[in-house]
């Protein structure tokens, strides 16, 4: 195992694989004559994430005492930290061919750096601090990234976007503080969930950091931003947005919940909610009419698959769990991200070559669902497991035939995006980068399964084959009987958005209401009476 | 041994020079030629950074205070400076801040020999003495003489450019202040009436919980509120602090709000018996917690840059205030505990982020004319360096890490997780959120290209840009110190050893 032959080099590449994007966001700043150059090497930047996964794992980096801030790599955290690593570089080569000369300006080199140092460190962070930080800096850059169009949608998709990323982080900070304390003052990740199960608030600390991963997540009801902001970013944006992006919110399920002791009524808890956004996601994103919104749906329903398994894992304290979590989050890197990348290369594309797109897409959408044979159904019998036989393994598997026809409907979508010139074909890198992706979704999990405990002869199995297999064929049917249903409703994405949006005269109303106060408290009378009275009120307190 | 007796402990000096060097520096400026006034002053500062330093040296490397009486006569006859760890942090910081903001200063108020540079170096060097002699001071009756000189000091500021606008600001600030200070010599005069001594050390050991220091404390300490700005008393403060120059804004907003708070920290630290400190600390606490949403709701609410940040001032000094209920509240020790150094850490990060930020909007209004926050787009092409500035300033004042400000936030979430007092993380957490908010304001314009390039009115010196970048990078740095109550601001402190 790699652990053994740990390169004494491993450390450097950790180091790599989170200060390699962040010089290059420097030379970009400080070097404007490099960024036409820049702009078609940006796939280089995730290379060092992607050899640290492959090499180092095993390795840690710590800074000397006074600096709190250490990196470390275990296998969850190597999975996630190398499919992300590949799908930013798929989407690095893509994005010139979809930006052009844009891509050379530094707000979309700068927003799509920083991001991706984010995005990078996120999965090697050993410490809480260094985790808040890269958790930070990969959500609040991706609002680079999602409004990089500039559009007035897209600003206002921004908002939400980062309304809920801060709201995230406030969350997850309330709870490292308390997981710290717990801890003894502690900040290292690993000392801190091991003194979890004795700690005295360890509900309260969990349920807050959970609330600041279901923000990440896409959990419902904090969902909100994901549906418009997957439709505003451009598809590469979008790509490691849905594809990487979102894992940092997986990787927080793989650190901070103590899987070793089972803890019923939280896993279940966790386990219910991410049931709920599975079928919400599912449900909602049968009515939307642009397929990036039903990606981004379906992005809410697979979290919130995932997060259910980490629930039902912590639940029965399945050490096994975190491993589970990141494979099938490791599939949902390429499915999701290279789906984006089609989509743009179909966008791209007009009358011709456009089954060579279309096929792909189809195998690669339906492996969300668990076709059998693909990387999908891999990542489907990973979680089997957690799942176990009773009700959860139910659910899962009607997941799957919800999950079935969502994709069907998306790809009842994709077949209509076309590039209004007829005889249009898709840059070779854009096809190249979907290709790639949709291969690795194919075939990287068929490589990885055995290390991570699966037996590749059981996934061919009669039993296993039929398991996977119904769940499809009962979704063809119904979304074959959905398709009789002619005026289905359509609903705008971020669907309780729009109720939430008639709020906002009300909002406007509070602010005029404090600058009221502001304005009555700053009058000099009000203001020399309230300093008596408080002279008073301490005086009277204290005696 | 009787608390009361001092003595000038080795090295001791240094704390006379303290205060020596800044007022010798105001002399020398009216002695040298007008060309010379601005590197007198710097020179003076210069030097009063080195003294700073050595204090604090002093103090860390023996773990122990660093005292000095004037004529070598003991409190109550004579005068004593003491420096404890606290008031040596904070000398150097306020000294570390004064340094970029000389250099920035330097050749912004017109032509030599003027009336408005020869007064703004005045009442800088002014500040140093009186801030110096603030974290020094040992009696009630010199703090408020410190105090005085700290608010006369700074009023002249405000009203550097003589506009209507600015001399009302100054005025409102002034009688303000005056109230604050009528306030505090009322409770100077009660104490003195009942104990017959002033000196602090003398004060804490014959102390008791009885009602005639009850009182003066409350009195004063509303004073001290005024001054400070703790809202609703914060009528003045945005005006006066938007109205003035860039360079006496960071100065007022950084350091000289935190003079009269220093005060009331060490009223209710040193001199308060703890058991009567709950009820009027949490009171100071709920009037914090005002402070930081209804700052923070106000500063999300300006068009103006200038305006914005002096709210934001508003809200961040709200933060201070919870040092009261967390560091009174746990009975335990309280300047061993986590809340007396996030406390300092707050302190310090706000100066620090907010005199950068005060800098970094006076360099935007000079850029393109005005500050009008939704006319920044391109403002990030123009003046590269000065919207670093403010995003590292803007990192620390929301709280991100690596930052002053994220270990502040951190270390008051411990403090107040540790006592289940989960209302003031609530305060804290929408603080956060609401900070989050007026920042993104600032920034998303700036980093935003224009859609035709703007005009620049006029280049911006880079020397300015870095002396601000500077200060933004400081309050970056102090985020790498340890997350931890830090044991050089236990050093010395009197209630420590105190009945």
């Amino acid at each position: 195992m790699p652990d053994a032959a740990l390169s004494p080099f491993a450390p450097l590449l950790l180091a790599l694989a989170s200060l390699f994007p962040l010089a290059l966001l420097a030379l970009t700043l400080a070097a404007p004559g490099f960024r036409p150059r820049l702009a078609t090497l940006l796939w280089l930047a995730p290379l060092p994430g992607l050899m640290a996964a492959v090499f180092a794992q095993g390795a840690i980096v710590s800074l000397p005492t006074p600096l709190a801030l250490g990196l470390m790599l275990d296998r969850p955290g190597a999975l996630l930290l190398g499919s992300a690593a590949l799908i930013w570089c798929a989407a690095g080569i893509a994005a010139p061919a979809w930006w052009g000369e844009k891509l050379r300006s530094l707000p979309y080199q700068a927003w799509w750096l920083a991001t991706l140092a984010g995005s990078m460190t996120v999965f090697i962070a050993a410490d809480v601090v260094t985790f808040y930080l890269a958790f930070s800096l990969v959500s609040l850059a991706g609002y680079g990234l999602v409004t990089r169009d500039g559009t007035v949608a897209a600003l206002k998709a921004g908002r939400v976007y980062f309304a809920l990323a801060v709201t995230g982080e406030a969350f997850l900070l309330s709870g490292f503080v308390l997981l710290a304390l717990g801890a003894g003052g502690e900040t290292r990740i690993a000392a801190i969930v091991a003194a979890l199960p004795s700690a005295p608030r360890m509900a309260p600390a969990l349920v807050l950091v959970l609330l600041g991963l279901a923000a990440k997540l896409g959990l419902v009801p904090l969902h909100l931003w994901m549906p418009p902001s997957y439709g505003a970013a451009p598809y590469p944006a979008a790509a490691v947005l849905s594809g990487a992006a979102v894992k940092a919110g997986v990787i927080g399920l793989v650190r901070f919940l103590p899987y070793a002791t089972p803890t019923e009524t939280l896993g279940i808890a966790l386990a219910a909610a991410g049931f709920f956004s599975a079928f919400f996601g599912v449900a909602i994103g049968l009515t939307q009419r642009h397929p990036k919104h039903v990606l981004a749906y379906s992005s809410i329903s697979q979290m919130g698959v995932i997060a259910a398994v980490a629930g039902l894992s912590l639940a029965a304290g399945r050490a096994a769990g975190p491993t589970e979590i990141a494979f099938y989050g490791l599939h949902h890197v390429f499915a999701k991200g290279g789906l984006f990348l089609a989509l743009a290369a179909l966008s791209m594309t007009g009358n011709r070559g456009r089954a060579a797109l279309l096929w792909p897409a189809a195998i690669v959408a339906l492996g969300i669902a668990g076709l059998p044979l693909t990387g999908g159904a891999l990542a489907k019998l990973a979680i089997k497991d957690a799942l176990g036989s009773g009700w959860a393994k139910t659910l899962g598997s009607l997941s799957a035939v919800a999950s079935t026809v969502l994709m069907l409907h998306f790809l009842t979508l994709a077949t209509v995006m076309r590039s209004r010139d007829a005889s249009a074909v898709a840059p070779v890198a854009l096809r190249a980068a979907w290709w790639g992706t949709a291969l690795a979704s194919l075939a990287l999990p068929w490589l990885l399964f055995p290390s991570v405990g699966g037996s590749l002869a059981a996934t061919v199995a009669p039993q296993a084959l039929y398991e996977l297999g119904w769940p499809i064929l009962a979704g063809g049917a119904l979304f074959a009987l959905l398709r009789l249903w002619r005026n289905r409703p359509s609903l705008p994405p971020g669907d309780i958005l729009a109720i939430i949006r008639t709020g906002e005269p009300w909002l406007a109303r509070l602010s005029n209401g404090v600058a009221a106060i502001e304005g009555f408290l700053t009058d000099w009378t009000v203001a020399g009476a309230v300093l008596l009275l408080l002279a008073l009120a301490l005086a009277g307190a204290m005696l | 041994m009787s608390a009361g007796l001092l003595a000038t402990s080795p090295g001791g000096d240094v704390l006379v020079a303290a205060i020596v060097v800044p007022v010798i520096g105001i002399l020398l400026l009216w002695l040298v030629r007008p060309r010379a006034v601005e590197w007198v002053a710097l020179a003076a500062l210069l030097a009063n950074l080195g003294v700073a330093v050595a204090v604090l040296r002093t103090v860390s490397s023996s773990a122990a205070p660093v005292a000095y009486l004037i004529g070598g006569w003991q409190p109550p006859l004579g005068l004593a400076l003491r420096a404890d760890g606290i008031a040596a942090v904070f000398m150097a910081m306020a000294a570390t801040v004064l340094v970029p903001v000389a250099i920035y200063a330097r050749g912004a108020f017109g032509a030599p020999g003027e009336r408005r540079p020869m007064v703004f170096w005045t009442m800088l060097l002014a500040i140093t003495a009186a801030l110096n002699l603030i974290f020094c001071g040992q009696d009630l009756f010199n703090l408020y003489v410190a105090l005085e000189l700290l608010t006369f000091a700074a009023v002249p500021l405000v009203s550097l450019d003589g506009s209507r606008e600015t001399l009302k600001a100054a005025l409102r600030y002034l009688v303000f202040a005056l109230a604050g200070s009528v306030l505090y010599l009322l409770g100077v005069a009660i104490i003195y009436g009942a104990y017959g001594t002033l000196d602090l050390i003398g004060l804490a050991s014959i102390r008791g919980p009885d009602g005639a220091l009850l009182l003066a404390i409350g009195v004063m300490t509303a004073g001290l509120a005024a001054k400070t700005a703790l809202f609703p008393l914060h009528l003045w403060l945005p005006p006066a602090h938007a109205g003035a120059p860039p360079a006496a804004s960071a100065v007022l907003s950084a350091l000289v709000v935190k003079g009269s708070f220093f005060i009331a920290l060490r009223l209710w630290f040193d001199l308060l018996p703890p058991e009567r400190a709950v009820a009027g600390s949490t009171l100071l606490g709920v009037f914090g917690a005002a402070a930081v949403i209804i700052g923070s709701a106000m500063a999300l609410r300006q068009a103006r840059l200038k305006l914005l940040v002096a709210y934001s001032t508003v809200a961040q000094l709200g933060y201070l205030f919870l040092v009261f209920p967390l560091g009174l509240g746990s009975g335990a020790a309280p300047f061993e505990s986590t809340a007396w150094t996030a406390g300092a850490l707050q302190l310090m990060a706000h100066a620090f982020a907010k005199a950068a930020m005060f800098m970094a909007a006076g360099l935007v209004y000079e850029a393109i004319g005005h500050d009008r926050i939704a006319e920044f787009r391109g403002l990030g092409r123009i003046a590269p360096l000065t919207v670093l500035t403010m995003t590292l300033a803007s990192i620390s004042l929301m709280g991100l890490p690596p930052s002053g400000g994220f270990s502040a936030k951190w270390l008051m979430l411990t403090a107040a997780f540790g006592e289940g007092a989960w209302w003031w993380v609530l305060v804290i957490a929408a603080g956060g959120l609401l900070a989050a908010g007026y920042v993104f304001r600032i920034l998303v314009p700036a980093f935003t290209p224009p859609e035709e390039p703007i005009a620049r009115v006029k280049p911006v010196v880079v020397r300015r840009e870095a002396a601000a970048l500077a200060l933004a990078v400081i309050a970056i740095l102090i985020g790498f110190l340890p997350l931890a109550p830090w044991p050089l601001l236990a050093i010395g402190r009197i209630a420590a050893g105190a009945p």
